[in-house]
């Protein structure tokens, strides 16, 4: 069975006025359908990434698989349990919210500018009651510095410190902190720098062989998605139109939607020769 | 049409004097699209600043020359900008007034620099507004009514209203959508091949560059690292920094999955403590004794390294 299963899922907004004023008006109930039907499927250890413009739903379905929001119909299954299944326990549920685990786009808003890297990183580590002591706290926290290539010495600084590819680092540390399976990667490098988005993408990568990391991967952005993902999901206004393997999505669109993004990518290699 | 000579500019801080941009020369032709790339902080932003004029305390022009159609413009920028040389920012949201209609801040703008009647000018921005593919009966619509690409639209008409001969189009896709961008880089192409209108397009992507531009120059640190013909720069990079942004950029290809980003190793330095002789040395992965020492001039008018000095396009 697959580690992260997606059935049917649909979320609706209501964006109707209160109940009153529509009486008056007399208007009917707006919805907003953001997230319709979509189905697929990510195996463990491997990369599913979602493309498509904004507003088409992609931000949506992670906060769904986040546990953020609630599905208005379908499901999703991580690990095979249903996080918003009414018979659900208390203990898997929250040994599911340690197993999923976001990175956000901006590094410079999601890190509390207050804080110091230490402290970020052991919020985690608190709040799920991994490790009572003190010094095992500081310990693992050092760990994860490590692997995200900065260094024990970081651990008293705070945030402005740092460049937008290191503050990167530290939010990739803190969801490694909780030792999670999933990761929800919501556009990682679009607030970055190309060859410091070569430095972010490379660690995920390394990271997610060194730890099986199973990663959704959000972007729209078809060059970065081709270097991370095993299969790519196409989203059009909330409706998964097109979903293939690398090898096939970029050689043989089907969908025009997804022929209408590629062809407006711009590549480094359809460089106009001199007219 | 611009030409600009040895340009520095400083950052007084705490009583010392940073080089923000340092010994900046290049050439904008009539009717080209130059793209200006480089990572943040590599001064791309602030060279387009210079060139319009609104360096302000701290900062300050310290040497050099700005030339724009023979004349020196880095003294009185007042008399050019807007009219002559007219800049479009990276985020369509707050470069536009969102109290005033579109129309209006249109009108506004005409008004300011040609001298039109209101009725010439309402009939002007019209006319714009349908060139940049926006209907007519928007005329009246606040900026907050529009979708991201839709405002940007405007901010070209508004960019383009005064007929100037140069724009400097700072990040202007870099808020939107592929799609759109697609759209937005296409009408800016067009509109100035047809009104002779030269672009510089200051970006990060590698991609744009390519689509997009006649030429290129690669910024780092503030100094200029490469320049020439894009598609030479980018088939035949003669820097190792541009070389390295150029392998540092994904491609759509099926077959990278397996394969790792090539990665430029460090940071560029803060514009404190940039090193003595080559900026980029202790990045580059074959510097030689001289890089360490001696700044490299631009050598074949084509990159600043030293490697050029003796072996001849060896990269």
């Amino acid at each position: 069975m697959s580690f992260l299963l997606v059935n049917q899922l649909s979320r609706i907004f209501d964006l109707s006025e209160p109940w009153i004023l529509r009486k008056i008006k007399g208007q009917q109930k707006k919805l907003l359908k953001a997230v319709d039907k979509v189905n697929f499927s990510i195996e463990r250890g491997q990369t599913y990434a979602l493309v498509g413009e904004s507003g088409s739903g992609k931000s949506t379905i992670a906060m769904m698989v986040a546990g953020l929001i609630k599905p208005s119909s379908g499901f999703i299954t991580i690990d095979g349990y249903n996080f918003f299944s009414p018979t659900i326990e208390n203990n898997i549920k929250s040994s599911l919210r340690k197993s999923v685990q976001m990175i956000f786009q901006s590094p410079y808003a999601s890190l509390n500018p207050r804080w110091r890297v230490g402290e970020v990183l052991k919020e985690p580590i608190k709040a799920f009651n991994l490790i009572e002591s003190e010094n095992g706290q500081k310990q693992r926290v050092c760990e994860l510095l490590e692997q995200v290539g900065l260094s024990e010495r970081d651990i008293n600084k705070f945030p402005h410190e740092f460049s937008g590819g290191q503050r990167q680092r530290i939010c990739i540390a803190r969801s490694l902190a909780s030792e999670p399976k999933l990761i929800i990667c919501d556009e990682p490098t679009s607030a970055l720098d190309v060859s410091v988005q070569a430095q972010v993408l490379n660690l995920l990568k390394d990271l997610q062989k060194q730890f099986s990391l199973t990663y959704l991967f959000i972007s729209h952005d078809l060059a970065v998605v081709s270097t991370m993902a095993n299969r790519i999901g196409v989203l059009k206004q909330g409706i998964l139109v097109e979903e293939a393997s690398p090898n096939k999505l970029f050689e043989k669109p089907e969908h025009d939607y997804t022929k209408m993004l590629l062809s407006a990518a711009p590549d480094i290699k359809n460089v106009s020769k001199i007219p | 049409m611009l030409e600009i000579y040895n340009l520095d500019v400083n950052l007084s801080y705490r009583g010392s004097q940073i080089k923000a941009l340092d010994n900046l020369s290049f050439n904008v032709y009539p009717g080209e699209i130059l793209g200006l790339v480089g990572e943040s902080g590599a001064g791309k932003s602030m060279t387009g600043l210079a060139i319009i004029g609104l360096i302000e305390a701290p900062l300050s022009i310290s040497r050099g020359k700005i030339i724009f159609n023979k004349q020196r413009i880095e003294q009185n920028a007042n008399a050019f900008r807007g009219s002559k040389i007219s800049m479009i920012f990276q985020d369509p949201l707050v470069s536009l007034n969102p109290l005033r209609t579109i129309g209006e801040q249109l009108v506004e703008t005409i008004r300011t620099h040609i001298k039109f009647g209101r009725k010439e000018a309402i009939e002007y921005a019209k006319s714009l507004l349908e060139e940049v593919g926006i209907e007519q009966e928007r005329f009246d619509a606040y900026p907050h009514t529009f979708s991201g690409g839709m405002r940007q639209r405007v901010v070209i008409a508004l960019a383009l209203a005064p007929k100037p001969s140069l724009v400097i189009a700072d990040e202007p896709t870099t808020a939107l959508d592929v799609s759109v961008q697609a759209q937005i880089l296409e009408l800016l192409k067009k509109l100035c091949r047809e009104r002779e209108t030269s672009i510089i397009l200051i970006t990060h992507d590698m991609g744009v560059i390519a689509e997009t531009t006649d030429r290129v120059a690669v910024l780092y640190s503030g100094t200029l690292a490469e320049i020439g013909k894009t598609f030479e720069v980018l088939n035949y990079p003669q820097h190792p920094y541009t070389k390295g942004l150029i392998e540092a950029t994904p491609r759509i290809d099926a077959n990278s999955l397996n394969s790792k980003l090539y990665q430029i190793p460090g940071v560029m330095p803060d514009l404190k403590e940039i090193p003595v002789g080559c900026p980029f040395h202790k990045r580059c992965p074959r510097y030689i004794k001289k890089c360490v020492e001696i700044k490299p001039p631009l050598l074949n008018e084509r990159a600043a390294c030293w490697l050029l000095d003796n072996e001849k396009g060896l990269l």
